[in-house]
């Protein structure tokens, strides 16, 4: 019925933020060893308003747009400790946003994030829990999307584009950084994983 | 003249990654031969560093003073390796 097609998504945000000139980042054209240079210390940025625009930016898959959130977000997880935490509530919708635009890149790099979100910074992995009904639905659609090629040669698993395997991974982060209700919860939305911690 | 005498004495090309290489790919990632030229273009400022393994988290760009910021493992991939330079002084 579809449910795996990709599906139009509207200009983000992030795309007319970027255009307008706002974010605190430098504009090139070449991105040296693809790393954005900020013109503000990321640890002086207000997270409340920067990090949830990042987010939006993922659903893009235009360059420049789609690089820039990529590796924004990745900075901003990378840097930002204790001020992701209280940021949490407000970065479900980009990402359920992302994940619905059912488009394979565009899941992989959501899915990438959101290893790194959970082990971004303490607590991290337990304040996504009551969120998992929001996420976690549309990998339970492509978490079997695993292709058998029979002996031939899958390339997405040498990219890390494999998308089963990568909700695999994410699933698994989500259960080792969630706390002890985070399987069961885990479960109850997508009924095929299994723990890899209890067993 | 303080630019002559900053003048490295030797340099050669990297082979293999090690966490010298790394440091020089970090430093000349954004614009400086190595941590000797930088705090001459920035002499009050601490190199900021990862706790765990002492790499380079920040630094300032040369040419507009923007702000690079690098991860907290390996960073500088095989690929890269023999472009870097490393100068003894």
């Amino acid at each position: 019925a579809g449910a795996l097609e990709p599906r139009p998504y509207k200009p983000t945000d992030f795309r007319k933020f970027y255009d307008r000139g706002d974010f605190p980042i430098a504009l090139e054209h070449d991105t040296k060893g693809n790393k954005i240079a900020w013109k503000v210390e990321i640890e002086k940025l207000d997270y409340h308003h920067y990090l949830p625009l990042f987010f939006d930016g993922l659903c893009e898959t235009a360059h420049p747009y789609e690089f820039f959130a990529r590796q924004g977000v990745h900075d901003m997880l990378e840097h930002g400790g204790k001020k992701i935490l209280p940021v949490i509530p407000q970065l479900i919708i980009p990402i359920k946003n992302a994940l619905n635009t059912r488009n394979v890149k565009v899941i992989c790099t959501t899915l990438k994030i959101l290893q790194h979100l959970v082990i971004s910074s303490e607590l991290v992995g337990e304040a996504l829990v009551p969120y998992y009904r929001q996420i976690l639905p549309i990998l339970n659609i492509y978490k079997m999307k695993n292709l058998n090629s029979g002996d031939g040669i899958d390339y997405s698993q040498q990219k890390r584009e494999n998308i089963g395997d990568l909700i695999q991974e994410t699933l698994e982060a989500f259960e080792r950084h969630g706390g002890e209700d985070a399987f069961i919860n885990i479960k109850y939305m997508i009924p095929t994983y299994e723990s890899c911690i209890l067993n | 003249m303080a630019a002559v005498e900053a003048k490295p004495k030797s340099v050669r090309r990297a082979k293999y990654w090690d966490e010298n290489v790394e440091e020089a790919y970090r430093f000349q990632l954004a614009g400086y031969r190595d941590e000797i030229e930088y705090s001459k273009f920035h002499p009050q400022e601490v190199i900021d560093r990862w706790p765990h393994n002492n790499y380079i988290k920040k630094l300032k760009r040369r040419n507009d003073g923007l702000f690079y910021y690098y991860n907290k493992e390996r960073e500088c991939l095989d690929k890269e390796i023999h472009k870097i330079k490393l100068y003894t002084h």
